[in-house]
């Protein structure tokens, strides 16, 4: 072996090496799409809007407090979701209300118009709105995430879709009980305790709930309904409770929850506060023994207990749970609240058993195309066909390398891509194959026709490549999910099939016979 | 084994012929899409539900349209999914107005009002129960009393037999009957009678379920939209850079003519135009490009050796030169893609499809449509440049 080909036998010997080191074992080394594996994508919008409108409430509260502690006349208005105005001042307490909140920095993110001689304007900067927007998706990626590793799915992917975006996209792989995974991940479970009013109990219609009011509900109460169950758990009615809109404690004061067995062994839910939550819970219930307290979740009471002496950390839900929700119930109230409501804007969730078979009837496929075309190849080429057969394996080979080395990820059009690949990556080769046999044809020698043949057919292969590595290089740029996949290995199988066709085939070609003197006699 | 060498048919003879064999293939094709009322946009352009279901097989299609009818889902499309004896079906709704989540809950929600009527919620359905819920319950009652010794141990344990209860689920298909759940690997007779304890087999499972929002489509159909007229773009200009202005517009016209008969085709097979179609549709104009540049770089070639001979006989001269190529390399890339076609399964049928097609009419027309436009194109300037040296010699 002369020292050139010796080089590039090296050269081709690393590349192989390398590409079969990143591959092997397929199984473990490529990254399987969700089609494939079986699993879930979601794409969520978070009501960032929701956000804005618990911030200005916020705000709201902020200034009403302002407003008593200067002890001015005034009250607020809300205008929209991110804007409002305290209106009825007094002319000279504008002026100074305004005063206060811009020099003493009492509302940031806020700018104050004077509107009219008696009300001011506030409005939340678009930096500030910029900012709670992002917030909201943030926090919502961060409870999402925390449901997901609650409920102990594997390697999970949660990101958004970019700075400004409200999206949040979610791929769960394996998940094999997706509507559950959906309420859980969308579940608001918001927990409240309120104090039942004075002198009330439960009434069996909303009315009547309100009619133990001699005041009527004012601003102060609430009616809630209480939906009843049997042991079973099956629906027997609904009663009504008038509850003070104070809450007692919110899911914020929550700092653990548990699961656990009540006193006939049925599921519950164990609830422990933090220290604020606990502090304002002592206080309520130790000024309060004797009333009733209800538990409300998600805007229905599920129980309502006589506060009987004080109680400071710890609470129990009980109320008609299967062991799964009880589960579920922990999960969403220890993951923290959602900033806002979400919606799904696709799903799509594809069951193990259908990627497997999809990659059954993909290797099937391709097994099946492969024969065809190395048959065909050593019946139209004999000896020389060898020749495109082994630089068609060496490129099935390189295509899985590059995909395990860029951890691209193979899909169900992916695998579409690789067999077309097989198909058209002989294509350089037959070029050149025919490019040689006419030039033998016209009379020259072996090796001068070997060697004319690639030389002549090196434009025609570059120029039949790179067209379809432009439609593969848009349909990567501006495709989506699965369809990516399909462009990875259609660019990989084309560039590597060039590679195979130009550099390989010619090694071969040379090896055999290039150290000969003369060769009469070609198998093409 | 060498074939199709030295021919020397006259492609070129006949273009007129051949020029009006597409123009008909492009109007039978265009009028037959238009009167089928366009392409079968699946829901990821148009957006809506798909839910593909196995049932067991006691539940054949007609029942499950009367069901769904009945739940007030009339917009229902059901076909048969693969082969019969699967017992597959897809269902497919379109956009509920005004939201973006779908239908999947109500469609759900009626097969199991009519073909699991006493099942409860999905807790209780063994079919649909997933790992983690089975593994709940174990570990919650203990059936095997293990949690005394070692909670991790136990806790291992009754996983262990979650999943191996849903992969012989999945294995199955479907649990029919309870001697199925009592012969999976590990299952005491405690645990089984914990998972069997209130549980229902329901008659199908959800194989994949898939919703696209209005929103989420429209942006598809626009990325879509884009990738094909870029690409287009792209691989033209690169067509121009590389050869002249005819030839350019020989491979143009080439491009669009297989593009149109095979979506005209495509739509008449009613096949659904998905997000695997349209890289179909781009790997088809990249092919359909790729082999007529093959013939016109041997065209480029040629031409600068015989400086003499008319372009229409250098053409005829490439073509015939390129044949034994062109047939080649279409033949075994027809191979694969009919392989794909018979065995590559439901999702890529429309896909394997296009190519199909693609391959076949993207051969033809690199020589029969692009090399007659080119030389069309030569002539027509050719006769204005006469044209127009005549008018100087009048004046």
């Amino acid at each position: 072996m002369d020292r050139t080909l010796l080089t590039r036998f090296l050269l081709i010997l690393a590349v192989l090496a390398v590409a079969a080191f990143q591959a092997y074992p397929p199984s473990d080394s490529i990254n399987l799409g969700l089609d494939l594996q079986g699993g879930m994508h979601l794409v969520l919008r978070v009501h960032t809007e929701d956000a804005l409108k618990s911030e200005t409430d916020n705000a709201v509260i902020n200034m009403e407090r302002l407003l008593e502690e200067l002890e001015m006349e005034g009250e607020s208005r809300r205008t929209s979701d991110n804007t409002f105005q305290i209106i009825g001042l007094v002319s000279d307490d504008a002026t100074e209300f305004k005063r206060t909140v811009e020099n003493d920095q009492r509302q940031p993110g806020w700018n104050v118009v004077r509107e009219a001689d008696s009300a001011l304007s506030f409005a939340m900067t678009a930096n500030e709105e910029a900012n709670v927007r992002q917030s909201a998706v943030d926090q919502a990626q961060q409870t999402i995430r925390n449901r997901i590793d609650e409920f102990g799915v594997a390697e999970p992917v949660i990101h958004d879709e970019g700075l400004g975006s409200e999206r949040v996209v979610v791929q769960l792989p394996g998940i094999d009980d997706p509507e559950r995974v959906k309420e859980l991940i969308k579940s608001t479970a918001v927990l409240e305790l309120y104090l039942v009013a004075e002198g009330t109990g439960e009434a069996p219609t909303e009315q009547a709930a309100i009619d133990q009011l001699p005041a009527g509900l004012g601003t102060e109460y609430q009616v809630v309904r209480e939906p009843k169950f049997d042991a079973d758990g099956n629906s027997i009615g609904e009663g009504y409770w008038v509850l003070e809109t104070r809450r007692v404690i919110s899911g914020r004061d929550l700092r653990d929850a548990r699961d656990t067995l009540g006193e006939f062994n049925d599921p519950q839910v164990a609830f422990f506060l933090n220290r604020d939550g606990a502090r304002k819970f002592g206080e309520v219930t130790e000024a309060n023994i004797g009333r009733g307290l209800s538990i409300v979740l998600d805007g229905q009471v599920r129980s309502v207990a006589t506060i009987q002496d004080k109680i400071t950390d710890n609470g129990v839900i009980h109320g008609n749970f299967t062991q799964q929700e009880v589960q579920d119930l922990v999960t969403v109230l220890k993951s923290g609240a959602l900033p806002a409501e979400m919606t799904y804007l696709e799903e799509r969730t594809v069951g193990p058993t259908l990627g497997r078979d999809s990659i059954e009837q993909g290797k099937k496929a391709g097994l099946f195309g492969l024969t065809l075309v190395v048959l065909a190849m050593f019946v139209v080429y004999k000896l020389t066909g060898i020749n495109a057969i082994v630089a068609l394996g060496l490129n099935i080979v390189f295509v899985f390398g590059a995909l395990a080395a860029f951890g691209a990820t193979l899909t169900l059009p992916g695998i579409a891509g690789i067999i077309l690949t097989v198909g058209m990556a002989v294509d350089a080769n037959v070029l050149i194959f025919e490019r040689i046999r006419e030039e033998l044809r016209s009379g020259r020698t072996v090796k001068s026709a070997i060697a004319a043949g690639f030389a002549k057919a090196l434009s025609s292969v570059l120029d039949a490549n790179i067209t379809t590595l432009i439609a593969a290089i848009f349909l990567f740029m501006f495709g989506t999910g699965p369809i990516r996949g399909f462009a990875v290995t259609l660019s990989v199988g084309i560039i590597a099939s060039v590679f195979t066709a130009v550099f390989i085939s010619r090694f071969i070609f040379d090896l055999l016979y290039a150290r000969k003197q003369r060769v009469d006699k070609i198998s093409i | 084994m060498e074939f199709l060498t030295n021919t020397k048919i006259p492609f070129l003879r006949y273009r007129k012929f051949f020029i009006w064999v597409s123009i008909a293939l492009l109007v039978a094709t265009g009028v037959e899409f238009f009167l089928l009322g366009g392409l079968n946009f699946g829901i990821d352009f148009a957006g809506g539900t798909q839910l593909t279901v196995k049932f067991d097989e006691s539940v054949g299609v007609d029942q499950i349209r009367s069901a769904l009818g009945a739940a007030g889902q009339r917009d229902a499309q059901i076909q048969q999914y693969g082969p019969p004896e699967n017992h597959e079906v897809l269902i497919k709704t379109p956009v509920k107005e005004g939201s973006e989540e779908g239908s999947s809950k109500e469609l759900l929600a009626a097969l199991n009002e009519a073909f699991n009527p006493d099942r409860g919620d999905n807790e209780n359905d063994l079919n649909q129960r997933g790992t983690n819920s089975i593994a709940t319950v174990l570990k919650a009652s203990d059936p095997d009393g293990l949690m005394a010794d070692d909670v991790d141990a136990a806790n291992a344990h009754y996983e262990a037999i979650a999943n191996a209860v849903v992969d012989a689920r999945q294995r199955l298909g479907l649990f029919t009957t309870w001697e199925q759940l009592q012969a999976v690997d590990g299952l005491s007779s405690a645990a089984y009678d914990e998972i069997r304890d209130g549980a229902y087999l329901g008659s199908y499972v959800v194989r994949s379920n898939q919703n696209v929002g209005p929103q989420i489509g429209k942006e598809l159909r626009t990325k879509g939209a884009l990738a094909v007229v870029l690409s287009l773009i792209g691989m033209l200009t690169y067509i121009w850079y590389r050869f002249q202005l005819r030839f350019g517009i020989g491979a143009v016209v080439a491009v669009f003519h297989d593009f149109f008969i095979t979506l005209g085709l495509f739509a008449i097979m009613n096949y659904e135009f998905n997000l695997p179609t349209i890289a179909a549709f781009l790997t088809l104009v990249g092919y359909s490009v790729n082999d007529t540049v093959v013939i016109f770089d041997r065209v480029r070639e040629n031409r600068d050796r015989f400086k003499r001979m008319p372009l229409e006989d250098v053409m005829n001269l490439s073509i015939n030169q390129t044949l034994s190529r062109t047939v080649l390399t279409s033949g075994t890339t027809l191979l694969v893609v009919a392989c794909l076609f018979v065995a590559g399964g439901e999702v890529l049928r429309g896909f394997a499809f296009v190519l199909m097609v693609g391959v076949f009419i993207g051969t033809y027309s690199s020589v029969f449509v692009a090399s007659p436009f080119a030389l069309l194109w030569e002539q027509m300037t050719a006769s204005k440049r006469q044209q127009k040296a005549t008018k100087v010699q009048t004046v």
